[in-house]
């Protein structure tokens, strides 16, 4: 025990001495995802804002024959702008997202009760457009339901009679749980800072040692390779456990940067959920060191273990982008693959849902025995002759 | 006192070392010399117990590598053919690490690191990185590394590759002051010139065969050649080619 500790703390303080890797675990890996994520968000509540509050802008072909009709549309909230030359060319071209063209006869079809045709030009496949295309639609619509009413309450009938259904639309999303289709990839950046946070340690510990040669002579000493790689384990788990705890916390503090009340969500990452989202997650820590240790193991330099540990990086984001995909609700199986256990569960977290006792207690043992088997297969890999290359 | 018994080694189709036996005795220089490729470093970590030999042992102080390799480590002193430091630490913090993991702390830990420091003359830079030392300041780190933990036996593989002059000779009267505390110094060269300058024993080794034994003077006599490189070219067999 006191030999790992020696090991554990000689790791600790020689890599601390590494500008690399303590710029990599102090400021790149915890300030990655909140500077991302502040900065998301902020454009995000821009535009969105941008969209409800501005007029719509609508170019009227022929206003001078549908005066109630522009009149109306004015007071809700439209800027009525001449119409092109073209109306075609003006939506193909892009200058104008939707136009309304409103034909010479159209007063006297209205007079004469028939269905007086407006127009509606448009482009359906431009997905920017279709906000604004909804809204003019959206007017029109009411302006003829309006006119209906009127028409039927001159002749005495209740306009009510000719809409037999109402529909409502309930809403059963809280602002906390609309929170986590902007918060969706806030579990992503945990795992991502505790991936890095391991990183050039596991490197450092395992091919570094070999490429200066100093594997071997630390081989001779009255050490177990047993205890020197549960040592060097440790101060690898550490590092990423670091970069994961500060990486929460810069989340939690960041979340007064973000613009909720704009957004019309509740970001719930306070003090409490941040605790729960490391604790939940700090198992992976273990998992991730053992795991960049052993394909680091195999490699000969500095350089083949980058190389090598650059697709691990990949590995575990591939349940987490796979649920982003297709979602779905938490169930058991998924407690048991790592990496996609702690997305679940912290999206839970950030969601403000009630966590299961089941779950977490699958998701923290599983992760735990992986992690532990990897350690395992660590310490073999150093106890055979080929080690020492 | 180093004592090889009969260690076979074989690396895949390669058969590197045939029943190799010597011993290495206490107060004396041994000398492991052999071309390139001949099965030196085999041997020597075997000895230092990060190989496993296929048949044999090996006895440090009578005892068993095999049986008790902790206990082995902490008698021997080993320098391997690669001996690199942690660029990061400096000299002290890279002695107190091997110290440290061979079991020595606190006080003594500190006074046996000032006394190597004194005696290896490493004052001047024992208090800096070791990122920016030369070649002769890294080879006094690494054999107070060696030494830290005061092994009865000390196991060299090649230490003066890459010195220069003055090192070299720096290195040699360390060597000779650990056999004159009454140590047993195990060391590998395949140089001639520098076997002959320190040796006491030299044991000549190549293609996994001890081909030759004895002091100097011994080996001289059993081979006919005047000459210790003669005689050394004559042990390994390949007397056809003249230097």
């Amino acid at each position: 025990m006191r030999k790992l500790w020696i090991v554990f703390r000689k790791e600790v303080i020689d890599n601390l001495r590494d500008r690399r890797t303590l710029l990599t675990v102090l400021v790149f890996g915890p300030l990655f995802g909140p500077i991302l994520y502040v900065g998301m968000m902020n454009v995000m509540a821009n535009k969105q804002l941008a969209n409800l509050n501005q007029p719509l802008k609508l170019p009227v072909q022929g206003a001078l024959y549908a005066p109630n009709l522009v009149d109306y549309l004015k007071q809700h909230n439209t800027d009525i702008q001449p119409a092109p030359h073209d109306p075609e060319q003006a939506v193909k071209d892009g200058s104008a997202d939707v136009v309304l063209v409103i034909p010479k006869d159209y007063a006297a079809a209205l007079l004469a009760g028939k269905p007086a045709v407006v127009q509606l030009v448009m482009d359906q496949s431009k997905d920017s457009a279709q906000k604004n295309i909804n809204r003019a639609r959206d007017l029109l619509q009411n302006y003829s339901q309006e006119i209906a009413a009127l028409r039927l309450l001159a002749r005495g009938v209740d306009p009510r009679a000719v809409a037999p259904l109402a529909v409502e639309n309930l809403d059963i999303s809280t602002p906390q749980s609309r929170a986590v289709l902007i918060l969706g990839f806030v579990p992503y950046f945990f795992l991502f800072a505790a991936i890095i946070g391991a990183f050039y340690l596991a490197i450092d510990v395992t091919a570094g040692e070999r490429e200066r040669g100093s594997l071997e002579p630390l081989l001779t000493t009255a050490v177990s390779r047993g205890t020197l790689i549960r040592g060097k384990l440790a101060a690898v788990t550490l590092f990423s456990a670091v970069s994961l705890g500060l990486d929460v916390i810069a989340l939690s503090w960041s979340q007064g940067l973000i613009p909720a009340a704009k957004l019309n969500i509740i970001v719930n990452f306070g003090w409490h959920p941040a605790l729960a989202a490391f604790l939940l997650t700090a198992p992976f820590c273990l998992l991730i060191a053992a795991l960049l240790t052993v394909v680091a193991s195999f490699t000969r330099s500095y350089k083949e273990a980058q190389t090598w540990l650059s697709f691990i990086f990949i590995l575990p984001m591939i349940p987490v982008f796979a649920l982003i995909m297709f979602p779905a609700e938490p169930s058991l199986w998924m407690m048991l693959v790592p990496a996609l256990s702690q997305d679940v569960l912290v999206t839970s977290v950030i969601k403000g849902a009630a966590l299961s006792g089941v779950f977490v207690a699958i998701s923290v043992i599983s992760t735990f025995a992986l992690g532990l088997l990897l350690a395992w297969l660590a310490a073999w890999l150093y106890r055979r002759e080929k080690v020492l290359g | 006192m180093i004592a090889v018994r009969n260690i076979s080694k074989q690396f895949g189709a390669v058969q590197a070392l045939h029943s190799v036996d010597f011993t290495a005795a206490d107060g004396r220089i041994t000398g492991l010399l052999g071309p390139n490729g001949a099965g030196k470093s085999t041997t020597l970590r075997i000895i230092s117990t990060v190989l496993k030999p296929d048949s044999g042992t090996v006895m440090v102080d009578n005892g068993d590598v095999l049986a008790d390799s902790m206990g082995a480590r902490l008698r021997l002193g080993v320098l391997p053919h690669a001996s690199g430091l942690y660029p990061r630490l400096t000299a002290i913090e890279n002695i107190r690490y091997y110290g440290e993991l061979n079991g020595l702390k606190g006080a003594a830990l500190v006074k046996r690191i000032n006394e190597l420091v004194a005696l290896l003359e490493m004052q001047e830079f024992a208090g800096r990185p070791a990122k920016g030392y030369s070649q002769g300041q890294r080879i006094k780190v690494a054999l107070a590394r060696v030494l830290v933990h005061r092994p009865r036996n000390v196991v060299l593989d090649e230490p003066t590759n890459g010195l220069d002059v003055m090192a070299t000779r720096a290195l040699r009267a360390i060597i000779r002051r650990v056999r004159d505390q009454g140590h047993c110094v195990l060391f590998s060269s395949h140089v001639m010139q520098e076997v002959a300058a320190l040796c006491d024993d030299i044991i000549i080794i190549a293609h996994g065969r001890i081909v030759a034994r004895g002091t100097p003077d011994e080996i001289r006599q059993h081979t006919g050649e005047a000459d210790l490189e003669e005689a050394f070219v004559k042990a390994v067999g390949e007397s056809g080619v003249t230097p």
